[in-house]
């Protein structure tokens, strides 16, 4: 049985969670609040993790297996609080007890080689996440009248979501074919003059801090979706930021999200290198060499809200990134609605256009 | 002396019956109109056809105090369309007051010609450009054989463009006549509203998706490190094309061209093949 970090409260005991709006440890039973480092220190550095927190290089050996004799996919922690079982997948690295609701941290799930590097603390709360979902719902056109009212929230949830971070300079050497068109006329005549250049772009440009998540459980495109996180308000990961949060660890490599970090990267540069070549009517790549250089990976986790819906059988999923607030969910669409508003539309022009024509033959 | 006078009778019946409507030689142009406004050598019209398109042309003509005139024959005896035409006009007395004012529309089966020669205020109110609207307006019935709807489509148009030209600005171009609202447009219309309605329900749907990837690493580039250390753009090669300009001969800014007759009367006209 692995064990759990429970973050007691100095004053009384009861499961201190981190609070994003004051960005301190609070216990919810006496209202004591106190900075991380300051409960650290109260605590004589117990559950600080690894001291040595500071290479930034992180590099991943593979080796980042677990014990064995577990059972398949799941762990089972045993609360400090009251005992109970908490069973959890094996990525599961924060959560609540099932039995008395006591915060817990997964101790292991995030030492070692799966220790963070960084990790940006929740800012936005379950209040705003809210808020954002209605929010979200405003001003959408062709939403079921009946969705607001009868979508029922199963589950908001705040997740510490695993990122691979990437750094990356690239090295660009484009070529490009471009035409210039001068079109003039004399009295019979008009001419057109095609000038044709070889183009040619070298250069450099860096990226910091391009995220890719890298739980399998969470979908890549809503995360992307969710996206910019800012980076520099990232601090040095300390597992109290997670009491009172859900957070997984990471359970794809970082060579397996290398790929995707790289192909927004080249698609970047060859954007910057493109915007360069200005004034020509034509231009088309003909030769293109990008190298991705110096590239470094750290691992962080970043903060999200995560809501689950259920309407009319279906369920919904949004995501709403935890530092910025930008809130992201497909919502269903009513397609009476949409049909009867472009009938309505198109009939509307249609007689607006007669109207107008009608107007001009009796003028 | 009673055969004399047979002669003189018969000649003076055929001429007064319009089957002798071969154009009078005299040198002189006469008085007063010898024909009427409808003359169909050719007999390209029934009697019903004939009695309603005079009727049309009558009633126009006397309004309007310009003459509006048809004639249908078989051949130009060796003339051109527009010699034809104008002595047709000048020698049969067509034309309302002074000016001689008139229209006629003289079609031809022979090589199948058409022609429209103006006079007087004819000239001022039937412009070049009107009369290439007219006739592009009753060729097609024309030569669909269709030539009793065609002349009615000319005497209307004829009419019409006559009222314009009292007001002072005769049809030109950039001034033709406006088109009747045409029924078919209605359904032009409605595929063109539902079309667009569609796009517009579609835009706003839009809003409705929020979850996308993304493609590039924009938000993460780092500000200023984008430097380039080749920038060359190297002219290679050029070559020139050129078009000649389609020069638009109806540049005669709304006015009409003419020529004169070989009575000295001044025509203006255009026609072609049908």
């Amino acid at each position: 049985m692995s064990e759990v970090i429970e973050y007691k409260c100095p004053a009384c005991g009861g499961a201190m969670e981190f609070d994003s709006s004051s960005q301190k440890m609070k216990c919810p039973y006496c209202d004591t609040e106190m900075s991380i480092a300051d409960y650290q220190m109260a605590q004589g550095g117990a559950d600080g993790g690894d001291p040595d927190n500071g290479s930034p290089d992180w590099t991943a050996n593979g080796s980042g297996q677990w014990e064995d004799g577990e059972t398949e996919g799941m762990r089972i922690y045993s609360c400090q609080s009251c005992g109970g079982e908490i069973i959890a997948d094996e990525t599961t690295g924060a959560s609540a007890c099932p039995f008395c609701g006591n915060p817990v941290v997964m101790k292991g799930q995030f030492s070692g080689d799966l220790k963070p590097d960084y990790v940006i603390p929740f800012k936005l709360d379950k209040k705003a996440a809210k808020e954002a979902y209605y929010k979200h719902l405003k001003g959408k056109n062709f939403l079921p009248k009946v969705f607001k009212a009868e979508n029922h929230i199963d589950e908001i949830k705040g997740i510490y979501v695993p990122f691979w971070i990437f750094d990356a300079e690239v090295h660009g050497d484009i070529s490009y074919n471009a035409e210039k068109i001068r079109i003039w006329q004399d009295r019979s005549m008009e001419y057109t003059e095609h000038n044709y250049y070889e183009i040619h772009r070298s250069g450099s440009v860096s990226f910091k801090n391009v995220p890719t998540d890298c739980s399998k459980k969470m979908d890549d495109a809503l995360m992307e979706s969710i996206e910019p996180y800012h980076f520099s308000e990232a601090v040095p990961f300390n597992p109290a930021y997670l009491a009172g949060y859900a957070a997984d660890r990471y359970d794809m490599k970082a060579e397996e999200c290398i790929r995707r970090a790289d192909n927004r990267i080249r698609s970047s540069a060859i954007n910057a290198f493109r915007e360069t070549v200005q004034g020509y009517q034509n231009v088309s790549e003909s030769h293109t060499n990008i190298q991705t250089r110096n590239a470094r990976y750290w691992y962080a986790l970043y903060p999200v809200w995560i809501l689950n819906t259920t309407w009319a059988g279906k369920k919904y999923i949004f995501a709403m990134n935890g530092q910025t607030g930008k809130m992201v969910g497909d919502l269903p669409l009513d397609k009476k609605q949409f049909w009867r508003f472009a009938a309505g539309w198109g009939l509307g022009i249609s007689a607006l256009l007669c109207i107008i024509q009608i107007i001009m033959t009796l003028v | 002396m009673k055969k004399r006078i047979k002669v003189v009778l018969l000649s003076a019946l055929l001429a007064l019956t319009g089957v002798w409507t071969v154009p009078a030689r005299a040198e002189a142009i006469p008085d007063e109109r010898l024909l009427p406004r409808l003359t169909d050598e050719a007999d390209l019209l029934t009697d019903e056809e004939e009695e309603r398109i005079l009727a049309q042309l009558n009633e126009i003509s006397e309004r309007q105090s310009c003459d509006v005139v048809v004639a249908a024959v078989d051949g130009l005896d060796g003339k051109t369309a527009m010699e034809y035409a104008d002595d047709f006009y000048d020698y049969n007395g067509y034309g309302m007051g002074t000016e001689r004012d008139g229209i006629i529309l003289l079609v031809s089966m022979e090589e199948r010609d058409w022609w429209i020669s103006t006079c007087g205020f004819g000239i001022t109110a039937f412009t070049d450009d009107g009369l290439d609207y007219i006739s592009e307006k009753f060729l097609a019935d024309l030569s669909d054989g269709k030539y009793a709807d065609a002349f009615s489509v000319f005497a209307e148009l004829c009419d019409d463009f006559i009222t314009q030209a009292k007001t002072g600005e005769p049809y030109h171009e950039g001034n033709m006549p406006k088109e009747p609202f045409d029924p078919f447009l209605i359904l032009v219309d409605l595929a063109v509203g539902l079309g667009l309605g569609y796009v517009i329900a579609f835009i706003k749907k839009g809003k409705l998706k929020s979850v996308r990837g993304k493609a590039d690493a924009e938000d993460y580039s780092v500000p200023g490190s984008f430097v380039l250390t080749v920038n060359s753009d190297r002219f290679i090669r050029k070559f020139v094309t050129s078009r000649k300009i389609e020069v638009n001969n109806n540049s005669s800014s709304g006015g009409s061209t003419t020529h004169t007759s070989s009575s000295g009367t001044t025509h203006g006209g255009s026609g072609g093949k049908f």
